[in-house]
């Protein structure tokens, strides 16, 4: 009996060194696990030398508010190989969606003493003294998708542009249904990308002469689910529109759900969304699907583009309170049917606009591409 | 085990001195480790970061561990906390008050809690962990009914279209983002709050009553002692300690965030266990639920200084649990004094 225990006081001991001993050997593999996904880049050529700080040893840090899902695994896996591509060490803090951690991660980052700091989503309360504190300390930060020019107007700002992502769509569902139509609409307010969509769809609905028939849609954790009920019930008082604006690829997966259980009135009607995924692109591509064109950006390529945005501003080639925006590309039905495009690398391949590498380019910046 | 009987052997000792100094060496070795191969991570500015970054936990662990004392466990904690973000929120921001109200508004919320977990555990006699977890899932939902689950922050839009007449005020801010000399006040009010609760569960008359009625709740009330009353109380405690850590999460968020505190609850757990097996007490205590948020917080920002990703330092917290638990639970010679009462 005694002896057992000793021996299980040793086996703990043992594996607390052998945990240790693991952690040093993953930090000089360059060659881990996070770096090999599927999504592995190659980089663009490089002529001009590096400028200050990144002739030495350069190390900076992303601090997010969630890191979990698709989307954003490969956002940093694109920041991951765009950090490496220069050869700069990235820190990752990730709140795992607590705000309050988001705020304790970005002051440890200052505390780091890192060079540089991405700060990804976020309340701009809650981040803004933090953002603040670092370019107060000189080390510079560039923000994704937080409004927080405001109360941190020396920081660079870059988004997605959303603006863009809803104009080219809806340009494209002008051209197919023509003005003065009947049309509904699926989206929520309060959200800051989903907003910056419904400025562009009020403008068209102005511009186009569209009677907005119904305005539906439900946030949730199972997005999707919830409102293919809600877009159900509002096609059965309103089957006289002939196309449905559903900003938010969740949003687009509830409309086209919707549309099956209404086969008698769904006949027609043409469905506009936004972003693409792998399963987004099935959903569009499948035979008879009602899904004419959606925006798209590649979060790996934003990944890697925010981290660029990074290294210009680092090295004074942009100044404080710069704006970078990302531009999405226009992915419509028949141009993944005519290519025959099954998934993202398919889509890459065909469309290599998605990987914005000249956006935040230098010739000192071999910039990643997937 | 006879030869226990006969004293204490070599093996014995070196079994006790692993129990009783196994955990604070675990803490120093990983600490010291992290310290020569991370530069950033012994300087001043990263600890005192990391302090804060620990605070929060630290002071909902206080409170769970003075129910772990009385034999309970408190699952609506997180709740709390989370309750205390959107009083505060609401409080400046609906209404327009000051922060000091706020403050006030917040403590008698987490007093509230506290009663209603004691009046069902204590008068409706229904067990600690499932009185306390239909009390998390009450407050969980009930706290999001009067913003209609929006967080709730300075200058929103209310439903009417009208702009939020107040908003955070600056002095209350300072809770989570002011100093006392170079220390951050949320630090300072974790060890206030640990000291506070370390004298009352080892110094005075309640906190020994306290461990009596959780070692043999049977044998305190046969003795005199009005075990309701002191069940009760390790609950209103524990509910004002996590409306004190809501209010440091609330001025560290600048808003009413819906989901504050939700992930709270799990750490404050854990480290409130980790914390028995400290000097091998094999009880709760205090000192030893800091010493566990600390060893949490060294891991973790240990971790990510090494590029480590969040799965991996989840997956780094538990082991740091079992590990300790194994000390107190595997390693220890004497009889582990906390079982949760169901």
């Amino acid at each position: 009996m005694r002896n057992s225990k000793v021996l299980m006081a040793a086996i703990t001991g043992a594996s607390l060194l052998a945990l240790a001993a693991c952690s040093q050997g993953t930090t000089t593999d360059p060659t881990s696990a996070e770096s090999s996904t599927s999504d592995a880049g190659s980089t663009t050529e490089v002529t001009g030398d590096a400028p200050a700080p990144f002739d030495g040893d350069v190390r900076i840090a992303i601090v997010q508010q969630s890191g979990q899902g698709d989307y954003f695994q490969q956002y940093l896996n694109g920041t991951r190989q765009q950090a490496e591509a220069l050869g700069v060490e990235l820190d990752v803090y990730d709140a795992q969606g607590d705000n309050a951690t988001q705020a304790s991660q970005l002051d440890q980052a200052i505390a780091s003493g890192v060079d540089g700091i991405v700060v990804r989503h976020g309340y701009p309360d809650t981040l803004c003294p933090g953002v603040n504190a670092a370019i107060e300390k000189g080390i510079p930060v560039v923000i994704y998708d937080v409004e927080i020019q405001t109360c941190a107007p020396d920081a660079v700002q870059t988004q997605q542009s959303d603006a863009d992502m809803a104009g080219l769509v809806l340009d494209q569902m002008l051209k197919d249904i023509g003005s003065d139509q009947k049309v509904g609409y699926v989206n929520v307010a309060g959200i800051a990308p989903l907003d910056r969509r419904d400025v562009v769809w009020r403008a068209a609905l102005d511009a186009n002469g569209w009677e907005q028939m119904f305005y539906t849609g439900s946030f949730t954790n199972s997005t999707a689910t919830d409102t293919a009920p809600m877009v159900s019930s509002a096609l059965k008082s309103n089957p006289d529109v002939v196309a449905i604006y559903a900003p938010y690829d969740e949003f687009t997966k509830g409309t086209l759900s919707a549309l099956e259980q209404n086969p008698d009135i769904a006949d027609g009607i043409k469905v506009y969304g936004a972003d693409i995924s792998a399963a987004d692109i099935e959903l569009m591509a499948a035979e008879g699907s009602q899904w004419v064109a959606t925006g798209a950006t590649d979060p790996n390529a934003i990944g890697a583009a925010v981290t660029r945005t990074l290294f210009l501003h680092m090295a004074g080639e942009l100044p404080n309170g710069a704006t970078v925006d990302f531009p999405p590309i226009l992915v419509t039905q028949d141009f993944l049917r005519e290519n025959n495009i099954k998934n993202m690398d398919d889509l890459r391949a065909a469309e290599p606009a998605l990987n914005i590498s000249d956006v935040s380019g230098a010739d000192w910046i071999p910039a990643v591409t997937f | 085990m006879p030869e226990q009987l006969s004293g204490p052997t070599a093996m014995n000792r070196v079994q006790d001195g692993v129990v009783k100094y196994g955990f604070i060496a675990v803490t120093v070795i990983l600490f010291t480790y992290f310290a020569l191969t991370e530069p950033a991570f012994a300087t001043s500015s990263s600890l005192f970061s990391m302090l804060k970054f620990t605070s929060v936990t630290a002071i909902l662990g206080l409170g769970v561990t003075f129910t772990m004392v009385v034999g309970g466990l408190d699952l609506s904690i997180g709740s709390t906390a989370g309750l205390a973000v959107q009083l505060a929120a609401m409080t400046m921001v609906f209404y327009n008050l000051t922060g000091v109200t706020a403050v006030v508004v917040v403590l008698i919320g987490g007093l509230a809690v506290g009663l209603l977990n004691a009046f069902l555990i204590v008068i409706c006699k229904i067990p600690d962990l499932l009185a306390t977890l239909g009390v998390m899932f009450v407050i969980q939902g009930a706290k999001l009914i009067p913003v209609s689950g929006q967080s709730v922050s300075s200058g929103m839009v209310l439903r009417d279209g009208s702009v939020a007449p107040g908003h955070f005020t600056e002095g209350f801010l300072k809770i989570d983002r002011g100093f006392v000399g170079p220390v951050p006040l949320p630090v300072v009010i974790m060890l206030a709050l640990v000291v506070l609760s370390w004298f009352v569960l080892s110094r005075t008359t309640w906190g020994r009553l306290m461990y009596a009625i959780g070692a043999n709740p049977e044998a305190a009330r046969l003795a005199g002692v009005r075990v309701g009353v002191y069940h009760g109380l390790a609950y209103v405690i524990s509910g004002v300690f996590a409306s004190v850590g809501g209010l440091i999460l609330v001025s560290r968020i600048g808003q009413g965030d819906v989901n504050a505190g939700s992930s709270s609850l799990l750490e404050a757990v854990a480290v409130a266990l980790v914390g028995t097996s400290v000097l091998g007490l094999g009880k709760p205590n205090a000192w030893g639920t800091l010493l566990g948020a600390l060893l949490v917080g060294i891991v973790l920002t240990g971790l990510t200084m090494k590029g480590f990703q969040y799965y991996h330092q989840d997956t780094a917290k538990g082991l740091v649990l079992i590990v300790a638990l194994l000390f107190s639970f595997t390693l220890s010679r004497r009889k582990v004094r906390y079982t949760p009462a169901t």
